[in-house]
């Protein structure tokens, strides 16, 4: 029987064949940018351009009893510094965020009232304007903004069993006395929630030094806490101070009656000597104040009892919220409240911290995002950065007049600008490394991969030899 | 002189307390230790530290919407009120224990939440701006930060709502919205120190002073059974009480050198009671005194309802109660037969499950009634959704005949996978000195990779079955008050079909060589180009040659 010639069947052709090899080829480009999306990860572009919005704040000081030409000499002397731009303006102000009224009447004190401040003469008018308007901010012992603040006030006994412990305390009234009127004008900067416990049992990590006594009974000892005791002073493993219900940083004031054995028990200065305060600030932590009891004392503080206490809370807890201090040729009329000039200065202050805390967290987002290629970015991101950049850019369009609005903003900012940054979703595949990747896809595509390119280079060589052969 | 000053104190925080009632509620702090000889010669301790917060009411769900009022605790534990505060709970309580406790022979735990592991339940009023669901996701997150365990996932996975068997302990406010039950249990979460420090936290007077100075987490832990619990209640007349139990039963003939059952706290605890606590109400220390009359019991006591009543603050030195048994050298363990006689608790409970297959099995409880009348009982069995009942095989049986009409009330919830747990509640009815045997076939459930826990290959535990025995008359109608405790089986553990982890990969492999084997020869197929090779004319050649 005669051999059939095999380039007779159709299929046999060559360029059928070729035409086999390329459809292969062709399915396997066409399939490569759906491979491509069904496997990369979801990175939406996140907008790079910054805003450099500088914050200012227009302010208004209406001056009363100065000449108009006094007046044009400190427009001079006072023009913008740190985002406030001053205007001068002789009449009376209107009391509200940004306008303010100064009197030089010399037959007055120097005095503060609200917004409105009365000097006898006007020489120190300038500085005295300046650090008022624009105090410098006091980085490191004031927290970080937040809208909501917890102040914690806790009285511990080191060892109310040993006795001499102090069993209770009227707290709330003591609050409502020395405390209330402040919290109340910070109300447009912050929301406070406020605790108190007692603890009956507060150990100290450290044993105070003993002090060589002071008073002519040699037998009466004392003790001191040096420096570097009062920075570890708090005992976090068997205090519970802290508690777990809510974000919201927590400011303590502690009232700490120490052992029986232990009193009189003072804060020493650097030479080891006592010094008379009783009262010591942890920086962004809370205060503390140290109460001896006297033998007299009864076992339950009441409220007068507490208010030199709640006074010492009272200025530290100024000092943790950043409140400006009044120069100190000035005094506040209203001693318990805190004037207009020291919160409008407070609210363009966090306000410009704010923004300026989200500028950079986004900056930081952005090079994150730039620098690791692997990190996801979905929707939330992307919808929470454009967020922030819009409150920063509502800032600058907001009527400058009102300033809890322009808080409001900058909060908002900081806020979304830190759920970007920390939202859960970008650290999803962060941690899968390209070997495995090759590991999954090498047993598949390596040995697909060898046949295909085979075919390939062995019907180049015959195009080639047939094209030799037919020249 | 001691407990003089402490009166003392407590006069003057009374006093002070009193004059600001208008602003401040009043608080009292109350500790109480009750130990309780076992007959098998262990001994039984339960801790109680309560702290009352008179005229104080939970919150209204409806007010989380406003600010809160500030929260002002002289005794109260700061850290539980602003969880309950936060999400509005009224009533609370979790229970962690390690170990089984043997009804038979301990009979009923001075405190009944003892199923094994983690167990939290809550009722909670409805309404106001967070669900019901919300507010049991955040008390589940904040205790479990509070006390250091994994409560976090008591997740909608294991939460149920059977509220035949978990009533509330206080009463419920009459709010608009009626309450709802939560509850949840994780056998396979374990009891240890990092659990004791953060409860030990809670109490005024931490372990430093008075009976919680006894709490020794080396001697605790080392029991043969130990559990804590936190338990919230609220009550129209006493306000918000916080409850702290701590519950262990110790085995001295195990300790001892010489197989006495005598005991002392020194030898319990390691401890003894140093000082007292300045704001503790009450102090007391009882012991069950055994029917046995040959114990000599230190110091001095009196007696009051069957119980010896000691005094901490009249010994000079540091207190301590001993128990001696001066009469017997050796204690006699008694045999087994004699426990099954005399049992202390109406019900005894057993619950096995059976089958070896990875797939089906079936569940089998064995209810034994000791008492001379008929009980009911209500029957709680809160499964996760892995293990799934076929709930037409219930079979109850009593003598070996069936006898459908002893099981009634059922209800059943059944289970959504991946999703939600079953629950079956149903009534029981056991006739009087006699045994039923009830069955029920279940399905395993086959996981998914990712469902697996890190210790696949162990199993999985199923949370306790709860009995909750209660007495009828002859109508069956239910005589109010003669309510048993619960009653919680033991745990079990489901063998379900665990595949070998490092599978993934293997599949990955197997399957490109199955697909690299398809295309390979398909390919050659359609692109070899098939040769005629003619042999013969080379031989011709040849041969011509």
């Amino acid at each position: 029987m005669p051999l059939k010639d095999p380039s007779s069947v159709s299929f046999q052709s060559s360029p059928t064949r070729r035409l086999v090899l390329a459809s292969y080829w062709v399915l396997i480009l066409l399939a490569v940018p759906l491979w491509w999306q069904t496997t990369s990860i979801e990175r939406l572009a996140l907008p790079t351009a910054r805003p450099a919005l500088p914050l200012r704040f227009p302010v208004d000081v209406h001056l009363s009893g100065v000449s108009l030409h006094e007046i044009d000499e400190l427009q001079q002397e006072l023009r913008i510094w740190d985002g406030v731009d001053v205007k001068l303006h002789s009449g009376e102000g209107k009391n509200e965020f940004g306008s303010y009224t100064v009197t030089i009447d010399p037959t007055t004190s120097p005095a503060i009232h609200g917004r409105r401040l009365s000097l006898p003469d006007a020489t120190n008018l300038a500085p005295i304007l300046k650090s008022l308007l624009g105090p410098p901010a006091d980085e490191g012992r004031a927290v970080g903004y937040a809208p909501r603040v917890r102040l914690a006030f806790t009285l511990l006994n080191e060892d109310a069993a040993a006795g001499g412990g102090v069993l209770g305390w009227d707290v709330r009234q003591a609050i409502e006395q020395t405390l209330a009127s402040t919290l109340t004008t910070l109300r447009t900067l912050h929301n406070f929630t406020i605790e108190s416990q007692v603890q009956f049992h507060a150990p100290l990590a450290f044993v105070p030094s003993p002090l060589p006594s002071l008073s002519e009974d040699e037998t009466a000892p004392a003790w001191g806490l040096t420096r570097e005791d009062l920075t570890v002073f708090v005992n976090s493993a068997e205090w519970t101070l802290s508690s777990s219900a809510t974000n919201d940083p927590v400011l303590n004031f502690v009232l700490f009656v120490p052992a029986a054995e232990r009193r009189p028990l003072y804060i020493l200065d650097a030479d080891g000597f006592p010094t008379p305060s009783t009262a010591f600030l942890l920086p962004q932590w809370g205060g503390i104040v140290l109460l001896n009891p006297a033998s007299s004392l009864p076992s339950h503080l009441t409220a007068p009892d507490l208010a030199p206490i709640m006074t010492a809370f009272r200025q530290q807890l100024l000092l943790l919220l950043g409140v400006p201090a009044l120069p100190a040729t000035t005094h506040n009329v209203l001693a318990d409240t805190l004037t207009g000039w020291q919160t409008d200065a407070l609210t363009r202050l966090r306000a410009r911290q704010n923004a300026q805390n989200a500028r950079a967290t986004l900056g930081s987002i952005v090079s994150l995002v730039s620098q690791i290629g692997n990190m996801p970015v979905g929707r939330g991101v992307r919808a929470d950065v454009r967020g922030a950049l819009g409150a920063l850019e509502g800032i600058a369009t907001a009527t400058a007049q009102n300033g809890v609005d322009i808080l409001k903003k900058s909060t908002e900012a900081l806020t979304l600008s830190a759920r970007a940054f920390f939202a859960p979703g970008m650290l999803g595949l962060l941690y899968f490394p390209a070997e495995h990747t090759a590991a999954v896809y090498t047993p598949l595509f390596a040995s697909v991969a060898v046949p295909l390119v085979a075919a390939v280079v062995r019907e180049g060589r015959l195009w080639r030899a047939e094209r030799r052969g037919t020249a | 002189m001691l407990s003089q000053w402490t009166r003392h104190l407590n006069h003057a925080l009374w006093l002070t307390t009193v004059s600001n009632a208008a602003l401040v509620h009043r608080e009292e702090f109350h500790e109480d230790l009750v130990l309780r000889p076992l007959p098998d010669g262990r001994v039984s301790s339960k801790f109680t530290f309560t702290t009352l917060l008179r005229d104080a009411t939970p919150r209204n769900p409806e007010s989380l919407a406003v600010e809160d009022d500030s929260q002002h605790y002289t005794l109260f534990p700061l850290a539980l009120g602003q969880v309950l505060r936060e999400y509005a709970i009224t009533e609370m309580h979790l229970t962690l224990n390690a170990g089984k406790w043997n009804y038979d022979r301990w009979g009923y735990p001075d405190e009944p939440g003892v199923g094994s592991g983690a167990e939290l339940w809550a009722w909670m009023g409805d309404g106001g701006p967070a669900t019901v669901d919300y507010r049991w996701q955040g008390l589940r997150n904040a205790l479990a930060g509070l006390f250091c365990a994994s409560l976090g996932s008591l997740d909608e996975l294991r939460t149920t709502s059977p509220t035949l068997a978990f009533e509330p302990e206080g009463t419920l406010p009459n709010w608009t919205q009626p309450h709802q039950l939560r509850h949840a249990s994780l056998p396979s979460e374990h009891v240890c120190t990092e659990n004791l420090t953060p409860f030990l936290k809670l109490l005024p007077c931490k372990s430093l002073s008075g009976v919680a100075s006894l709490l020794n987490p080396h001697r605790l832990f080392d029991a043969d059974w130990h559990g804590m619990g936190v338990h919230v209640s609220y009550d129209r007349e006493d306000g918000v009480k916080v409850r702290l139990t701590f519950q262990t039963v110790f085995d001295p003939v195990r300790t001892s050198l010489n197989n006495r059952r005598d005991w002392s706290f020194a030898s319990l605890f390691d401890r003894k009671v140093e000082q007292l606590c300045p704001v503790a109400e009450t102090s007391r220390v009882r012991l069950a005194l055994p029917e046995v009359q040959s114990y000599l019991l230190a110091p001095e006591y009196t007696i009051q309802d069957n119980y010896a009543l000691f005094d901490m603050a009249a010994s000079s030195q540091a207190f301590q109660v001993s128990m001696d048994w001066p009469q017997e050298p050796k204690f006699q363990y008694r045999t087994s037969s004699n426990y099954d006689d005399a049992s202390i608790v109406p019900l005894s409970v057993q619950r096995t499950l059976r089958g070896s297959s990875q797939a089906r099995g079936e569940l089998s409880v064995t209810v034994t009634n000791h008492e001379a009348v008929e009980i009911q009982s209500v029957y709680l069995e809160t499964m996760p959704w892995l293990l799934q009942f076929y709930l037409h095989t219930l079979r109850i049986s009593h003598n070996g005949e069936s006898r459908g009409d002893l099981i009634s009330n059922i209800s059943y919830v059944p289970p959504v996978p991946h999703a939600r747990p079953t629950t079956l509640q149903c009534i029981i009815t056991i006739p009087p000195k006699s045994t039923i045997k009830l069955t029920i076939d279940v399905s395993k459930s086959f996981l998914r990779y990712t469902e697996h826990p890190p210790d696949a290959q162990r199993g999985w535990d199923l949370p306790p079955a709860v009995f909750v025995p209660f007495k009828t008359d002859h109508n069956r109608t239910l005589l109010g008050t003669t309510r048993y405790q619960r009653i919680y089986t033991p745990t079990l553990l489901a063998d379900l079909a665990t595949p070998d982890f490092s599978m993934p990969y293997n599949v990955i492999i197997l399957s490109c060589t199955l697909i690299t084997l398809i295309f390979g020869s398909l390919f050659n197929i359609l692109t070899r180009k098939f040769v005629v090779v003619n042999m013969d004319p080379p031989r011709e050649v040849a041969e011509t040659q």
